[in-house]
């Protein structure tokens, strides 16, 4: 089966247990985003035809919310929060670091697709400022430097991984 | 689990109440030690998970019997995680800061033995002759919780809990009443909307009951957007059956059979505990098709908002609802007439749904005795920025902003001079320190040129440039404008271009001007209320600190040293301490390099002015400091050729 | 039906109950400037143009949200309406390419008429320039959408959704990146666009035109 028929394939199953109103299609959306990571074309695809709307009209109501993505993601997903907190405690500056050591934007995802880069709005740990969170391990009270330790510590668990995979291939 | 349809509400209820209350009698005199940890987000971002690992793991091992509850927020996220700890015959005690190490020897010295580490201790939760109270602290002097009473006492995921507390007694009450005299008990009351603009909630119900209409919905607003602002979060996480009582009430009141509570995703904490809730209120038949057997019938479904600040706004919270793109309409028709599917729809806060039951349950003139004159109530705030004791906070209105900054909030840390307040996020402004005898409630903060907004409150200090906190807040309004009408759309990226010149020493003179301009015309033609008060940033930076946005464009200085192509940072040479590296190590673009006789040096060139260094720089040489305008650096040697990109 | 009788800058009018200020004053041959006004569908009010006076309103209103109502009297013209309208017109002038000589709406413009109405020069400097540099998708026979030009009035999309139910274009994205598109930002040749040119013709500016050199 070809990428874009698995994708295809999986939409449908979730679509099946939804009812065809209008009104879910952010419901919809919502599922597939949380099985592929973003909003792949198929499933787009697949969505307005099974709402029975027009795919513009899909695709319209998916770029306006922040929430869906377009490209699938980073394997780690680096959130920086830019809350009123964050930003009068250096938030810029912790973006700047992330931009900076990751070589890539906001919005972007490195080019070995190991990490991507957002900036959100508000985590609601404001008492933690400046905060990131990395995949879903929330991080308080970030520095530059503290950015350099969570990426070398990403970096290290690789290392040990790809050594035990050598390891257990020679074995 | 349905109780039988033939039994009165009355009846109903009680065998509800009674199974709750015994259940909570049986935990509050278990002779076994009691541990209560706060596992809402801030709790969770400060280690909350692994401490209760900690403690479940310790207990298994040294094989004590103790119960282990998991609540809400406390209010205290300054000192999370929070913990509690009852020993039969004692009174409870809460520690803050707890880690996985101190968890151990809570275990081992206190409930295993008998010292209760008043090292870790905020306070006793009882008069003793122990401990300290922790209502002893002066923000309990001000503060008053009526809907924050049960946050971080309770198990949100347990329902019984909250009815032990008084919990969905007001719902009986209520459903004992005419519909149209619960509106006008909330009228008498005269709550106003916790969602920032405080439009009277009693007229709202009216005319959401007076509508002509084949249906009608009540909606929950809980798309917090605002950025500081996590009040509605922590309600849904710690109590969120007083919203959904609220709600049923509400629906009750209008004649709604349907509600909604609209959520943000970046909540999915908030989003579990609220599903767990509806679950547990359908099993005991106080949701659903037939309420406590009274005949009445609502239920609740929730939606998860998918990231637009402009949602919050309620007819872009309805087209988001119906799976459109969040863009406001026009009003009138407001949604009390015609909202979601065309039909009435009654919109409320978080707050304002949570202030409900306690309003039938305690009557309108308890309420009414609470607050000034047009403010009735509590306001919930969430302090968080350069403030001491950051967290939830619930005083009543007319509380002046100063007791809530300096009293309950502790003042500023680390010795810093308070600079501004920011109240009502993007929407609302900056008020400066000769307003903090201003009292809190709606109209005072709107006349200043601020708002209530939902409760964000957020403290600036000395250290933080007014022109870059007004840029932050364009930056932020730029982006989630939602690009109907052409004064927020182009306005505000008009707006910030200017702020970023002016930020980055490239204003002109008729900046200034020009903002004040264009501030006033999307103020008085944008479509939607978000678009009307996106200036506001603006406009009360320019009133109230005036002085730093000519300094920013006459002289290219940044007064508080924060704008990066304003400051530099610099090394004083009489303060380096020779030997020491710290600074060097600090660097993340390795900018700092030793001079002669061992004295560092910044290269200007590398410098990301992030502000690294000064934090490295121990505190007894303070070596490193921010200069602006950049011109008055003093000229420092060149880096020698042969170490330039080494190590 | 009953009539409303209401006056308008001193002309007194007649309108069906019901019927916006705006249609009421443009029926009646008095111009209010105005780019996403549809006459009979629910208000888009994002062009924040119409503005008119109502005595006993505190503040200017648009004149397409508001329903005649009977001894209304409304004026068209004053300093705090021109203000408003001038602003927002400056502020889409300022992100709008001025080049009108290739435009294909050129003469027949609303920009350039609302620009003459209010006396304002097309090449306003009180705002920055802020223009976009998106592809002009050329790709149709029939249509030619340069979404640089567009003025965001929705006009478009009410003909292709509303009006002929194909649907081929929508908005994309939000903010000050709205733009129209098609499904995925695909050309127009490969979606179900049919090249019925009302989007064109009700566009009131240069960004959706009839394709001439490719269909002559």
């Amino acid at each position: 089966m070809t990428e874009e028929e698995e994708i295809k394939k999986q939409t449908l199953e979730i679509l099946e247990s939804r009812s065809r109103e209008r009104g879910k299609l952010i419901p919809i959306l919502q599922d597939i985003q949380a099985k592929f990571g973003y909003l792949p074309r198929e499933a787009m695809l697949e969505t307005a035809n099974f709402l029975d709307i027009p795919e513009s009209e899909v695709y319209s109501v998916a770029t306006f919310y922040n929430q869906f993505r377009f490209v699938p993601p980073g394997k780690h997903q680096v959130k920086a929060c830019l809350g009123t907190a964050c930003q009068i405690k250096g938030g810029r500056i912790i973006i700047e670091a992330w931009q900076r050591e990751l070589g890539i934007k906001v919005g972007e995802t490195t080019t070995d697709r190991e990490f991507g880069l957002e900036r959100v709005a508000c985590v609601g740990c404001c008492a933690m400022a400046p905060v990131t969170v990395v995949d879903e391990q929330v991080e308080g009270k970030v520095s530059p430097t503290r950015v350099k330790g969570i990426l070398l510590a990403f970096d290290l668990a690789k290392q040990k991984t790809s050594k035990k995979v050598k390891k257990a291939k020679s074995s | 689990m349905k109780e039988s349809a033939v039994k009165s509400p009355q009846e109903t209820f009680e065998r509800i109440q009674e199974r709750a209350l015994a259940e909570w009698d049986a935990l509050s005199n278990s002779p076994k030690p009691r541990i209560t940890i706060g596992t809402a987000t801030c709790g969770r971002a400060a280690g909350a998970l692994e401490v209760l690992k900690t403690f479940k793991e310790e207990l298994a091992e040294k094989r004590v019997d103790a119960i282990i509850t998991e609540v809400g927020c406390m209010g205290h996220c300054y000192a999370e995680p929070l913990v509690v700890i009852t020993k039969p015959g004692l009174p409870p005690i809460c520690y803050g800061y707890v880690t996985p190490g101190i968890a151990a020897r809570l275990i081992s010295d206190y409930i295993l033995g008998n010292d209760p580490c008043p090292e870790f201790a905020l306070g006793a939760l009882e008069e003793n002759e122990l401990i300290p109270t922790i209502f002893d602290q002066p923000r309990f002097q001000y503060e008053k919780r009526i809907l924050l009473a049960r946050c971080g006492d309770i198990d949100p995921e347990d329902i019984n809990q909250y009815i032990a507390n008084g919990g969905y007694a007001a719902l009986l009450k209520a459903l004992g009443m005419a519909p149209q005299d619960i509106i006008e008990d909330i009228t008498r009351s005269g709550l106003r909307g916790r969602g920032g603009a405080g439009f009277p909630t009693g007229d709202k119900w009216q005319i959401c009951r007076d509508a002509p209409g084949t249906a009608r919905y009540v909606i929950c607003n809980a798309d917090e957007g605002d950025p500081g602002a996590f009040m509605d979060r922590a309600i849904l996480e710690s109590d969120p059956h007083s919203v959904i009582e609220g709600m049923i009430i509400a629906g009750y009141a209008v004649g709604a059979a349907k509600g909604y509570i609209y959520v943000r995703i970046e909540y999915p904490l908030a989003v579990a505990r609220v599903d767990t809730a509806l679950r547990q209120s359908a099993e005991l038949g106080l949701l659903g098709d037939d309420i406590m057997g009274h005949g009445f019938g609502f239920e609740i479904e929730v939606m998860r908002g998918s990231g637009a600040f402009v949602c919050g706004e309620e007819t872009a919270l309805i087209a988001s609802l119906e799976g459109r793109r969040g863009w406001p309409w026009h009003r009138p028709p407001f949604p009390a007439t015609e909202g979601l599917k065309n039909q009435p729809t009654l919109i409320n806060n978080v707050k304002t749904l949570a202030s409900v039951p306690p309003i039938i349950d305690r009557g309108a003139e308890w309420f009414a005795n609470i607050g000034t004159p047009a403010s009735k109530g509590t306001a919930v705030f969430a302090l968080a920025g350069k403030v001491l004791n950051t967290g939830l906070i619930e005083i009543p209105m007319g509380t002046t902003l100063r007791k809530l900054i300096f009293e309950v909030g502790g003042g500023i840390p680390n010795g810093r001079k308070f600079k501004a307040v920011q109240i009502g996020g993007p929407s609302g402004g900056c008020l400066p320190e000769s307003l903090l005898d201003l009292p809190i409630d709606f109209d005072s903060l709107t006349e200043a040129g601020a708002m209530m907004g939902s409760g964000g409150m957020v403290i600036l200090d000395e250290d933080n440039c007014m022109v870059d906190t007004a840029r932050y807040f364009l930056d932020f309004t730029r982006k989630e404008s939602c690009g109907k009408c052409t004064f927020c759309r182009l306005g505000t990226a008009q707006m910030l271009d200017i702020l970023e010149d002016i930020t980055r020493g490239e204003g002109n003179p008729g900046d200034i001007a020009l903002l004040e301009e264009l501030a006033a015309d999307i103020k008085g033609g944008a479509l939607c209320g978000l678009g009307k008060t996106a200036p506001n940033p603006i406009l009360t930076t320019l009133r109230y600190f005036h002085e730093e946005y000519e300094a920013h464009i006459a002289e290219k200085r940044c007064p508080a040293k924060v704008c990066p192509e304003l400051t530099a940072f610099y090394i004083l040479p009489v303060k380096c301490e020779r030997s020491c590296d710290a600074c060097v190590g600090s660097c993340p673009v390795e900018a700092i390099f030793s001079g002669k006789k061992g004295i560092k040096v910044i290269d200007q060139e590398k410098c990301v002015k992030c502000g690294s260094c000064v934090d490295a720089c121990p505190p007894q040489y303070s070596a490193v400091i921010r200069i602006s305008p950049v011109s008055e650096l003093p000229p420092s040697e060149p880096r020698p050729p042969d170490k330039n990109g080494k190590d | 039906m009953e009539k409303i009788k209401l006056t308008i800058d001193g002309v007194p009018i007649r309108a069906k109950q019901g019927e916006k200020v705006l249609f009421a004053a443009l029926d009646a041959g008095i111009y209010i400037p105005n780019l996403c006004a549809i006459s009979g569908v629910r208000p888009h009010a994002g062009c924040r143009l119409c503005f008119v006076e109502i005595e006993g309103r505190p503040q200017p209103v648009t004149a397409c949200t508001e329903e005649v109502a009977e001894g209304a009297i409304v004026h068209t013209d004053g300093p705090r309406i021109r203000r408003l309208q001038r602003t927002a017109l400056e502020l889409l002038l300022a992100s709008h390419p001025i080049e009108c000589k290739t435009c294909p709406a050129n003469k027949h413009c609303e920009l350039q008429n609302i620009a003459s109405f209010l006396k304002v020069n097309l090449n306003t400097k009180r705002f920055r320039k802020k223009l976009r540099d998106l592809p002009v998708d050329d790709s149709h026979p029939d249509i030619i959408l340069d979404p640089n030009m567009c003025v965001v009035c929705s006009k478009c999309i009410w003909a292709c959704v509303e009006q002929r139910g194909i649907g081929a274009l929508n908005y994309a994205f939000r903010g000050d990146r709205t733009i129209i598109s098609a499904f995925g930002g695909d050309r127009l040749v490969d979606t179900r666009c049919d090249g019925c040119g009302l989007c064109a013709e009700v566009c009131p500016v240069g960004a959706i035109s009839k394709n001439v050199k490719k269909s002559t």
